[in-house]
């Protein structure tokens, strides 16, 4: 009996024993990660290790990375399952996802982050800019850098930088800490026009200089002058029109070529302007005299920005009258030889203008240049078929009415 | 004679020839490729990008900067996605300076080397500006919380698909024209903030019951088109008399719901044509004052469930279903008309997949309105019964089966169920000599509102109008399956009430 009891216990227990395994292999199997290690440093091994009571499965490991995803071939080594992390994933910062996959179907997952690697050789990026800003602290240069470890990580929050910039003959240290992957400061222009030096330096690794020009501001109010051979309006001579050294508001001398415009107002509110560009803080520019008498009043304008005093320029007349004559009967009109201040001929190119009348109707204006003192009209009989004209003369500002000539015609 | 013509033709064709291949020399490079020109994201990779907060220690953001940045940096995500597919590096030099491409290069050879392709997109970004540099060249900010989807092959075999949430920090540079990424850091997830939608239902569902207005809401429903538009609703002939006739006759027929359909490309893709919008609302006022209750399908006609149309997809939904969210005549979004016949051919898991993605979308955009998918048949109502509001399923078996069928879905889920779709066409001709006369037809409604009556039971019945006409696309080109397809209405082509009228509704 007691035989009987124990042959049927032992069967029971194999039929569990049998039961019992296929149930176990019907279970999805758990994978365990072994160690606890949730950090590493860029640059080193990475190894994730794995346990489960089941010894013949074959996982894989999906990664998903700052740069890339890829899937993990499982290798065992005492009877733990071990993913080895490829080396470029290995070398880059940032959080990993991992998912360990068996038979089609996540097992388990979790994350580990990559540090970056300290004990590499620090790198450190530089962005500087603007790289030209105005002298006056309005206006700021920013300094932007992003100190990186040796596999071009960057660095972790708060890693100490120090900012040096130069300005003549100050040197400022600054200390800062990187956030978001950068340090940065607002390097705000002195009061001086120059060049300012701008470097960095984290772990003891120092960059280059960097170089932000500061201009100098804008243009503050100036004075204007001129200079002139002399006086007389012979049409011929130039003035020179400079302005005083133009500086900013900080006493710094603007740069070189801003446009200074001069407005020149005649008599009969006519505008005039000449232009000059400065070459250190001076303007300068030239108008050619007037050939009648006038008055001109000069300014300068730094457009937008500055003006000058208005200064009054006088040009006395070079003549006070002058002789015409007809010949050729009639057909010929001499205006001259006219004589300039000092009882010289007249330079060349000086302008006569004729308006011809017929019964009180202009018939038409013409125009010549005096050659040696003399400017000559030639009235054909071909294009002046009237009886009678009347001629107003006019150069260098006189003005002299004819009588009324009569022509002879031809039938 | 014949020589003469030979030797003309020969030459011909030697002239021919000639130029052809002097022409081919002669083409060079488009001169438009020397130039860096704007590429359009446009209808390849739209996922859904909020902004959180602009302000940031440095520069103002111009709208305009913000812009490209964003397209850029959605560029350098598409083309990564891209290039862990066919592990090919082209376009990454684009989006990612100099020392940030060559990760993923090593990335890309690895997975080429151990044939490992992973498709994926992602849904969601939500970037926040850390900092804008003053003279505009350099940016960081926070992608928070990106939903990443993927499908993982080795060899071409599918391993495994994984949704995972990241947060990626990220430095960008611009240079020559383009925003490049510089430095990107994944990071541990945000705790996710509360939905700040604040949802306003009428229609809710309490264990096997849909209410509304906490009153029971039982659907004695019918699928509609408008006569002359079988598949068509917002077409050309869309008319705002004919639909309301006809709502003026299902509402006499005591009838209280619809259900219409809305066709991906009809409506615009991923761009939403606003004129679409406009009839649907049109229709869907027209509803609400006459008092009738709208599921509306989305998707109808669509099929693809690739992971690259993903967000595209998503657009449309989203751009639909954010416009009507406050709308009182809508009952539910039916994600799609029975996506089950896709099983097959597209892959049970990728539309599955594709599906509760969508009801993620919608019930993101549109809190207040249920959802439902509309199963062909019964069996196949079991899937995604967790993630649906209630379980909708289309009916054309034999009368008998009706119970049992009906019997084995209520047990397997814990949600209403609404028979979305029965009929049978009133169909005899030379195409079909056994088919069902129109008082056959009649006969079939009357058993099954009788069932229907008996159990309260949910329904829509398949449909008010017999149709002139019938597009391809649905049940086939040949006649003996279109002309069966038009004979499916309560009225005939011609306006008139088939003997099935009467057993409309119970």
């Amino acid at each position: 009996m007691k035989k009987a009891i124990n042959i049927l216990f032992l069967l029971c227990a194999l039929l569990l024993l049998a039961f019992g395994t296929t149930l176990v292999s019907n279970k999805k199997v758990s994978f365990e990660l072994v160690s606890n290690i949730k950090t590493f440093t860029a640059g080193n091994s990475i190894e994730l290790e794995f346990h489960s009571k089941s010894e013949k499965e074959k996982p894989q490991l999906f990664i998903i990375h700052s740069y890339g995803k890829t899937l993990l071939d499982v290798t065992i080594e005492k009877g733990n399952y071990i993913f080895k992390i490829p080396e470029n994933y290995c070398k880059k910062t940032g959080d990993v996802s991992w998912f360990l996959i068996n038979k089609n179907e996540t097992r388990n997952s979790g994350t580990f982050e990559i540090l970056p690697n300290d004990a590499t050789k620090t790198v450190v990026e530089n962005y500087l800019g603007p790289r030209t800003i105005l002298a006056g602290g309005k206006e700021f240069t920013m300094m932007v850098t992003v100190p990186t470890d040796g596999f071009d990580n960057p660095k972790q929050e708060n890693t100490n930088v120090i900012l040096k910039h130069q300005f003549l003959q100050n040197v400022t240290n600054l200390n800062l800490k990187t956030k978001d992957f950068i340090a940065w400061y607002d390097i705000y222009s002195p009061t001086k026009s120059g060049k300012m030096l701008v470097s960095t330096e984290c772990d003891k690794i120092a960059t280059k200089e960097i170089e932000t020009e500061i201009y100098p501001n804008i243009a503050t109010n100036f004075t204007i002058d001129y200079k002139r051979n002399h006086e007389f309006a012979d049409g011929n001579q130039i003035t020179h029109f400079t302005t005083s050294s133009i500086k900013d508001q900080y006493g710094n001398v603007v740069s070189d070529g801003t446009l200074v415009s001069f407005l020149i107002k005649t008599k009969n509110n006519l505008i005039l302007k000449t232009f000059g560009a400065t070459i250190n803080g001076i303007a300068s520019a030239q108008l050619l005299h007037p050939d009648h008498q006038e008055t001109y009043s000069v300014k300068g304008f730094v457009t937008g920005i500055a003006e000058s005093n208005s200064i009054t320029i006088n040009y006395k007349p070079i003549i006070s009258t002058f002789n015409y004559s007809f010949s050729n009967k009639n057909r010929t009109l001499t205006v001259g030889p006219i004589k300039s201040f000092m009882n010289q001929l007249v330079p060349d190119g000086i302008k006569v203008i004729v308006k011809v009348f017929h019964k009180d109707n202009l018939v038409t204006t013409l125009q010549e240049d005096t050659s040696k003192g003399i400017a000559t009209f030639e009235l054909s009989e071909d294009f002046y078929k009237e009886k009678n004209y009347r001629f107003e003369i006019t150069t260098l500002g006189i003005t002299k009415q004819t009588e009324t000539l009569n022509y002879e015609l031809h039938k | 004679m014949v020589l003469i013509s030979s030797f003309i033709l020969l030459n011909v064709l030697l002239l021919f020839g000639l130029s052809s291949i002097l022409e081919y020399l002669n083409s060079g490079a488009d001169r438009t490729s020397m130039l860096h020109l704007e590429k359009e994201t446009v209808n390849t990779y739209l996922p859904k990008v909020i902004w959180e907060e602009l302000n940031n220690v440095g520069r103002v953001m111009e709208p305009n900067t913000l812009k490209t940045i964003e397209k850029d940096y959605l560029f350098s995500w598409y083309i990564k996605n891209k290039s862990l597919e066919n592990n090919k590096k082209q376009g990454i030099e684009d989006y990612y300076t100099q020392n940030a491409r060559v990760n993923l290069y090593n990335s890309i050879d690895y997975n080429l080397k151990n044939k490992i392709t992973i498709e994926s997109t992602t849904l969601k970004h939500n970037p926040k500006l850390e900092f804008y540099s003053e003279d505009g060249q350099q940016v960081v900010f926070t992608d928070k919380n990106v939903i990443e989807f993927q499908k993982v092959f080795k060899d071409k075999k599918l391993i495994s698909e994984v949704q995972d949430t990241a947060t990626y920090k990220v430095m960008m540079l611009l240079e020559d024209g383009f925003w490049r990424i510089r430095h990107i850091q994944k990071m541990k997830p945000e705790p996710i903030e509360k939905d700040t939608l604040k949802s306003n239902h009428e229609f809710k569902v309490v264990g096997k019951k849909i209410k509304y207005n906490n009153v029971d809401f039982i659907s004695k429903g019918i699928n509609y088109y408008p006569k002359n538009s079988a598949w068509d609703t917002f077409g050309d002939l869309f008319n705002k008399d004919t639909i309301a006739k006809d709502f003026d006759i299902i509402k006499k027929a005591k009838l209280n719901s619809i259900r219409i359909f809305i066709q991906y490309e009809d409506f615009g893709k991923a761009d939403i044509k606003p004129e679409k919008l406009e009839k649907l609302k049109t229709l869907l006022d027209l509803a609400e004052s006459k008092n009738l209750k709208v599921i509306i399908t989305l998707f109808d006609f669509y099929s693809d469930y690739t992971l690259e149309s993903w967000t595209l997809t998503s657009r449309h939904a989203e751009k639909i279903v954010t416009a009507f969210k406050n709308h009182k005549a809508i009952l539910a979004w039916d994600i799609k008309n029975e996506p089950n016949l896709d099983f097959e051919n597209r892959d049970k898991k990728n539309v599955l997949n594709w599906l509760q993605q969508m009801i993620t979308v919608i019930k993101e955009n549109d809190p207040n309105h249920l959802v439902t998918i509309g199963w062909s048949n019964s069996y196949e109502a079991i899937n995604l019964e967790d993630k649906v509001d209630f379980v909708s399923y289309h009916f054309y078996n034999a009368i008998d089966d009706f119970e049992t069928e009906y019997a084995t879905l209520d047990k397997a889920t814990k949600k209403p169920i609404v028979i979305q779709e029965f009929g049978v066409p009133s169909y005899r001709g030379i195409w079909n000599w056994t088919g069902t006369t129109k008082d056959g037809q009649a006969e079939y409604h009357k058993k099954m509102q009788e069932l229907f009556k008996k159990n309260n039971l949910a329904f829509m019945s398949w449909t008010l109008y017999d149709f002139p006409s019938v597009p391809n696309q649905v049940a086939g080109k040949w006649p003996w399956q279109k002309n069966r397809q038009k004979k499916f209405g309560f009225i005939d082509e011609k306006g008139k009430e088939k003997p099935a009228f009467l057993y409309i509704s119970n």
